[in-house]
Order: C-alpha cells, then structure tokens, then sequence
C-alpha cells in the first residue's frame, strides 16, 4: 500500500504554451469585411455573418421586425422552395441558422469541409436571392405571435422582459423584446420585410467571420466568386444611450400560483469598450460571475435560496447593464433580495487580496480552452467586431488582466455597482410578495408582463 | 472513418477501477471524466432522487477538501467541472490546463476514498434545499414541466426502475438523514464500480504513475448488485390529462421501444430525425409547415439499459384540439409503415447523422463522456465508427422492423390550460 499525504493539494507541473491562432482580415471586391482564423485540426469551417441591424433599428410600431425577417430570409431563395432549400443543406450535414439579437442579425454555417463550398453556395443564395414570398411571410408572422402568447407561462422570460423594459425606460431602443410586441408584430408588412433587407443586409454594413480547415487563397477565392452578386448599399449605425439614473423601486408582475419567484436586480452601466472594462470583469468574477463567487456561495452554498445565482455586466454596443438574477423558493424572496443588497453593499467596503488572486487566476488559466472549439473562436471574434475591439485585443488580453490590482477593483465596485440607483423584478404570486415586502420600505409597483405599470 | 478512430488504452487497477487514457496534444488541456454506475434506476419507490442527491453532496467536500473547495481549486486552475445524474449513471468531470491534471485526480480520489468524514447534517440539509429549488426551477414552475414524470410513472409498471424521475420527489428529497446518504456511499461509490477517463494532453507514463498513486489504496467495497428487469408492455393505452399554467394545449404520446444500443435503437433514432428532425421532415411539413395546427412537434426516441420509450409531443395551435393533432400523427405512422420511407430521406438523415459526430470531436471533455459511455454500455471505448456504422446500416426494412413499436399501446398524455386561463 502506498500511503500519501492528501493533505497537501498537488501543485502544477511547468507552464503551459499556447499559442492564439492568428487572426487574418481581408476586404471582399464587394467592400464586405472578412476575419479568417485557420484551424486545421478537423475537416470543418465555421462561418458567421454579423450584420449591423438588429433590434435596436427596430421601427417604434414595428418591434419584432429583425426577428420576423430572420425567420422569413431563408424561406426559400433562387431555385429552390422554402422545404427544398432546408433539404439542400441537410443533405449536405451543414447546420445554417439565422437569428437576430438587440444589436445584430446573424447567419450561422456549420460544415465538414468536403460540403464547404456547395453549402458557400446555398448561403450566398439566401443572402443575395430570397424570395420573402407571401405565404412564408405570413406563416411566420403566426409562428411569432403564437410564441409570444407561449412566453406568458415563461417565468423567467418574463422577468426579462420587463428588467429590460423597465431599466432601459420606454424611449430607448433596447428596452423592447428582439422578438417585439403581439401588436407590433401584427403590424409588420411584407413591404417592411423587403424595406429591412434594403436597408441592412449588404456587404459594407456585415462582417463574415470564418474558422477551419482551408487556406486563404481557396477561401478569398470562393469567397469572391460566390458573394460577386451582393452589392454594397449603406452602413446603418444608431447612437449611444444616454444613463440615466433610477431610484430604487420594486417592480412586480404577478404570477398566480408560481412555486418560486423569478428576482432581477440591476443598473445601468458603462460600455464594454470603456477603459475600466478588466476591472469590471474582475470584480463581478468576485461578486457573482461563477459558481465560487460571494452571490451564489451565499445564496446557494449558505443559505439554500436558490439553485443558483448570478450577476453579469451585460454589453450591448451602445449601452450596457449590470444584472443579478436568481429565482427562489417564492417563501424566501424577500430574504433573497436581503442578501443580494448585503452582497452589492459588502462589495463596496472592500475585496480581500486573495479574492482578486484567485479570479486573475481563474480568467488568465482559463484562457486557452476559450479556442476549444471552431465555434468558440468564431463568437470570440464576434465580440470583438461588435464592440469595436483593437485587432490585438486578444494578444493583449492576460497582461491586461494581469495589471488590474486592488484599487482598480475597488474603484471599480464604487464606480460600477450602484446598489441604491438598482431597481428590483419580482415575477411570482402576488398576493405572496406583497406580504413579505411590507416592511420593506421601498416602493413597489405592479407592472404587466411587459413591464408597463398598471394603472 | 479515421479521424472517428481513436487510440486509447485501457486497464484496470487492483480495487478494480476502470482507467481509459486517451491523449490529444492540440490544445494544451486535459479532461477527467468518472463514471459511477448508479443512477436513479437503482433507487427505489419512496426513496427516489437520492442519486442525484448524492451527486450535489459530492461536492461538499471531503476530507482533505474543505466546503466550497472543490469548485474553487478548479476554478483557480482556470477549469470547468460538473457532475449529472441519469437513470443508469452518474458522472462527474473536470477540464483544466494540463498542467493542473494532478489537482483533479487529487480531488477525484479524495471523494472517492474519503467521502464520509466530511458529512455534516448541514451540508445536507444546505443541498437538501437547494434541490429542492433545482426541482422547483426545473419541474414545478416551468410550463408542462409535469409530463416528463407523468409519462414515465404511467409507461413504466410500478417499481420499474425507469418510472420515478432523477430528481425524485420533494417529498423523499426531504427525508434523506445522513445514515441515507452514508449507505448510499458505501454501497455504490467503490472504485470497482467507475470507470476514469483521461482524454487530453499528458504524459502516459507520468500520468499512470498518478493514477496509481491517488486511486491505488481506495478500499473496494464489494459489488453493487446488479438491477435486473424485463421488457416492459403496456396492456392496453393509457389516457392522462393533466392542468397546467399553460396558454396552449400540448400531446405526448410515448410507446415502449428499444434499450440503448438495441437492435432497433439507431433505426428509432433515425425515424425521429425522419419525423420531427427538419423542416421538411414528416410531421413538422405536415403540422407545422402546411396546416398549421401546431406550434412545435418533437419526436424522440431515448434509451437506457433497463429500457426505452419513443415519445410524439405536438403543440397545438390556439383553438386547435388535441384530437386532431393525434390523429394526423397516428396517419403519418401509418403511412411509415404501409410505404416506408424514401432513399432522401435516409440518406439525408444519415449525412446528418455523420457531420454531427465529427462536429462533436472538438471538445475533449464531451470527448472523454462519449468514450466513458462507450465504455459503460459496449465495453469497448473506441466505438464511434462502430456507433455511426449502425446508423448507415439503417434500411428501409430495419426501418419496418422498427416502426412494429408503433402497433402496441401507448400512453396519451394531454396538458391542458387550468380551467378560466383557456385562450
């Protein structure tokens, strides 16, 4: 038997050596923007096309429209019906998706590499050739408004819905669900369909990321030859959100009999590309951006409240928020919510040195399993065009982290996390939260599932 | 295919430990990966979620690592772990910079050996209430989140061991003492009943030295006893409806099919994707495409060990009765079985079948799950052409023989908005 001693944790053997896959960028004849990452490892390339047009140019009585056209564009395109060309790139084991979010409407292309270019075709077929055919327009607009009826039992869809509603206030654009209103969505012309594509879908307003096993040369070359017909019109931009300061203030929509409560507690916050952005990555790796973190140790690991509980900076490319979100056991709500705000309080008086060792720690050894995978690289790459990020970004990033001391953290908590300017989302039973929040003190106020106030 | 054939070796320590090392050098990470061949299927009724109980209480340290340290350790290396619990099993895995490889088999020993000086009632009665919220969150305040437990108490006979869900009942989750979770320990958590993988970038030699010396002296506790159990049929179909806070109405129909790796379990699978798997598939175009009666339909097959079951779900659209949905799902198995299904459609289905392996080799710790349930169910770990091979074997005569599943009876269950929410 060989006895060893347990009690000592085994400490790492050298350092490792990763290397980040380079980044190339080329410009199409077209004037689209390229980002090529070379992976050679397996047969597949991952593809996205990011375009500049989500939600956010959404019209004011027509939200839901990126979405509806994200649903409608690969309903059929060139020769072949919507059902046919689904089949076209099934036959091939190609994944092709398309969605939008707040600030981008996406196309997704996954492929083995021996189908790269069949499927290359397919794309730049739905992207220069749909048809937007009556039929599929209306179809889908059903599908829609159905889906939106469905997220009323959605506790947690809820919650966000009105969070975003209620912290971006009604004249901002990303107050509004990407997937819009019932009414809104009803109110969406085939016109508005083709009006989206005219304004947005181009080549100088779209950047096309692509990761895996091919060489520049085949790749510039294919790439031109299929995407020749999509000509450049316009970029689209929209502007900044302002801040803007709210007062403290519960916000609840009843969910009669739910067993649990749905809590959101946030802010507004600064941009993604703002300077302070390591720090602010730091301290909510500290406050509540992994399972270790003082939120969900205390809410989960001491308390038993929840299954877990998290908090995020949210980066939008215009605005940004800060989020703690859980849901509870509906008894133990307002207890929750008590030690949320002792969690955004204690953070103000201070981090101890070892929290700050252990989450630099924790991102910087992280690092290289971030490049696992085509698609991990891909969504990185994302980000960086999204939030306008320095080519090297990547390169720079460890010894970024890596500068971040103390005070910088410190700073950052007083700076960042805004416990008395934060407004509380309740979604649960009603009558079961007004009970536990009457000695409170703070305001609360009933909204729909939207998050308009009731009168 | 080559890249679908893996080099692995495999071997067996004295307290009967499973050891699979698989080696990769593209990035540098390692996963470790353990299997424990429990799961809820070895519960019994009135003493049901204590597998996955027991999965959280693995968690909570052992006794060289206090509470909260096992996430943290992993963490400060910059990794990634979790645990899961199934009917058959219950894994737990971890992926770190290889350099970090020794901390995790540092911490996987520990629980293994030492589980049970580090109990205390309050680590259980902390987890006890947190799974309850886990069930809360993901059974009862999630819309139709009732039916998976619903058809499975129904389909399976009473004490099958596929008939009460993994996360149990509130009611038993809150009854569990330390003596439960002891017991649980000793009977099921020996090292003669796991197997470990290690996928990833090591040494071999090194790495085996390791293995050794963590996992040698971890006392084998004897066996755990193996479950034993028939196929199960149903005499004649059952019709369930249940109440929900719901706007629109949904079916289940689920039907007795094969286990995992059955003859007909890859044919099932096949038939699902030919069903429900795209927007031409058969009752998608039909349901949702072209009538426009449902919102959504999925078709599953899943199986385990100790059985499996095929499950139809369509939601209806507002105003559309269930009855109407039902029948056109029974007419398109019926057209399945009079014309079987067409060359495209299987090759389509197959390709599918096939870029998705390959797309599933880029993470090493999916990696190193898929090689430890290979392991589990075939015994032989390098099974992925093996695996993709019974789907390309699929014809349209195995599909006829599968679709004879279809004949037998069926549990209906129906959820339905609670009365005054009807839309």
């Amino acid at each position: 038997m060989n006895l060893i001693d347990r009690t000592q944790k085994p400490q790492p053997k050298g350092e490792i050596s990763f290397s980040l896959p380079e980044i190339q960028k080329f410009r199409l004849e077209n004037g689209l923007n390229v980002y090529f990452i070379k992976k050679n490892k397996f047969p597949i390339l991952q593809v996205n096309l990011l375009i500049n047009g989500g939600s956010v140019f959404d019209p004011k009585d027509r939200y839901g429209l990126s979405n509806l056209f994200s649903m409608v564009i690969d309903e059929g395109a060139g020769d072949f019906d919507s059902l046919q060309l689904s089949d076209e790139f099934d036959s091939l084991g190609t994944h092709f998706s398309v969605s939008s979010s707040e600030d981008n409407l996406y196309f997704s292309l996954q492929t083995l590499e021996e189908n790269f270019e069949k499927s290359l075709d397919l794309f730049s077929t739905v992207i220069t050739k749909p048809h937007l055919e009556e039929k599929d327009f209306h179809r889908e607009r059903r599908k829609i408004i159905t889906r939106i009826l469905q997220m009323q039992d959605e506790p947690d869809e809820i919650a966000d819905m009105v969070y975003q509603f209620r912290i971006y206030g009604k004249t901002n654009p990303y107050a509004f669900p990407v997937i819009g209103y019932e009414n809104t969505v009803k109110d969406i012309s085939k016109d508005d369909i083709k009006g989206y594509r005219d304004n947005y879908l181009h080549p100088d307003n779209s950047t096309l990321i692509i990761v895996g096993d091919i060489t520049r040369e085949k790749l510039e070359d294919k790439l031109n030859s299929y995407l020749r017909d999509w000509k450049p019109g316009k970029a689209s931009s929209n502007a900044d959100s302002p801040y803007t300061a709210q007062r403290k203030k519960i916000y609840l929509a009843d969910k009669k009999d739910s067993v649990q409560s749905e809590i959101r507690i946030g802010h507004l916050s600064t941009k993604r590309n703002d300077a302070d952005y390591f720090s602010k990555l730091l301290l909510n790796t500290i406050l509540g951006g992994q399972f270790t973190s003082r939120i969900n140790l205390n809410l989960r690991e001491r308390k038993g409240y929840t299954y877990g509980a998290h908090s995020r900076f949210n980066y939008f490319k215009n605005s940004a928020d800060f989020c703690v979100s859980t849901s509870v056991g509906i008894e133990n709500t307002a207890n929750a919510v008590h030690e949320i705000f002792n969690e955004l309080n204690g953070i103000q008086e201070g981090i101890k040195p070892e929290e700050l060792e252990f989450a630099k720690s924790s991102i910087i050894r992280k690092f290289p399993s971030n490049f696992e995978t085509n698609k991990q690289i891909a969504s990185n790459i994302i980000g960086m065009v999204i939030h306008s990020l320095p080519d090297n970004y990547f390169n720079n990033y460890i010894e970024e982290i890596k500068s971040i001391e103390m005070d910088n953290v410190n700073s950052a908590a007083e700076k960042y996390i805004k416990p008395n300017e934060s407004i509380i989302i309740l979604v649960g039973d009603k009558a079961k939260l007004i009970e536990q929040f009457k000695n409170f003190d703070i305001e609360t106020i009933e909204t729909d599932i939207k998050g308009e106030l009731k009168s | 295919m080559d890249i679908l054939n893996i080099d692995y070796e495999k071997y067996k320590l004295t307290n009967g430990l499973e050891v699979i090392l698989y080696k990769d050098k593209s990035l540098p990470l390692a996963a470790a990966n353990i299997w424990y061949k429990v799961g809820s299927a070895n519960e019994i009724k009135g003493k049901t979620g204590i597998a996955h109980l027991f999965e959280h209480m693995m968690f909570q340290g052992s006794e060289n690592i206090p509470k909260e340290m096992h996430f943290k350790y992993i963490q400060e290396a910059g990794g990634s772990l979790n645990g899961s619990t199934s009917f058959d099993r219950t894994n737990y895995f971890e992926k770190v910079p290889s350099n970090f490889l020794e901390l995790v088999l540092w911490l996987e020993s520990d629980r293994m050996g030492s589980f049970i000086p580090a109990l205390t009632q309050e680590k259980l009665d902390n987890q006890k209430s947190v799974v309850s919220n886990e069930r809360l969150e993901r059974y009862d305040n999630q819309p139709y989140g009732l039916a998976w437990e619903l058809i499975i108490s129904n389909l399976f006979p009473e004490g099958h061991p596929y008939s009460w869900s993994t996360i149990g009942s509130l009611e038993d989750i809150s009854s569990y003492t330390l003596d439960d979770v002891k017991s649980f320990f000793k009977t099921y958590y020996s090292p003669s009943n796991a197997a470990l993988v290690i996928a990833g970038d090591f040494d071999t030699g090194k790495t085996k030295e390791l293995v050794e010396k963590y996992f040698v002296d971890i006392k084998a506790n004897g066996n755990a006893k193996q479950l034993k159990t028939g196929a199960s049929k149903l005499k004649e179909n059952i019709f369930l409806a249940h109440e929900d806070n719901v706007q629109l109405e949904r079916i289940y129909l689920s039907w007795h099919s094969d286990i995992a790796y059955g003859d007909d379990d890859s044919s099932l699978d096949i038939l699902s994707d030919i069903l429900t798997g795209s927007k031409s598939s058969r009752l998608y175009k039909n349901l949702v495409y072209e009538k426009e009666i449902a919102q959504d339909v999925t078709a599953f097959q899943f199986s385990g060990r100790h059985g499996g079951f095929f499950t139809i779900t369509a939601t209806a659209k507002p105003g559309i009765k269930l009855e109407l949905l039902k029948a056109e799902i029974l007419k398109e198995l019926d057209e399945l079985k009079n014309n079987g299904i067409t060359e495209k459609e299987l090759l389509k289905s197959k390709n599918g079948i096939k870029s998705n392996f390959i797309y599933s080799l880029q993470n090493i710790d999916s990696l190193a799950d898929q090689i430890n349930s290979y392991n589990f169910f075939l015994k032989e770990p390098n099974s992925f052409n093996f695996d993709l091979k019974r789907y390309e074997e699929v014809d349209n005569e195995k599909i006829k023989a599968a679709l004879r599943y279809f004949s037998n009876p069926f549990v209906e269950l129906h959820i339905v908005p609670k009365n005054g929410n009807e839309k």
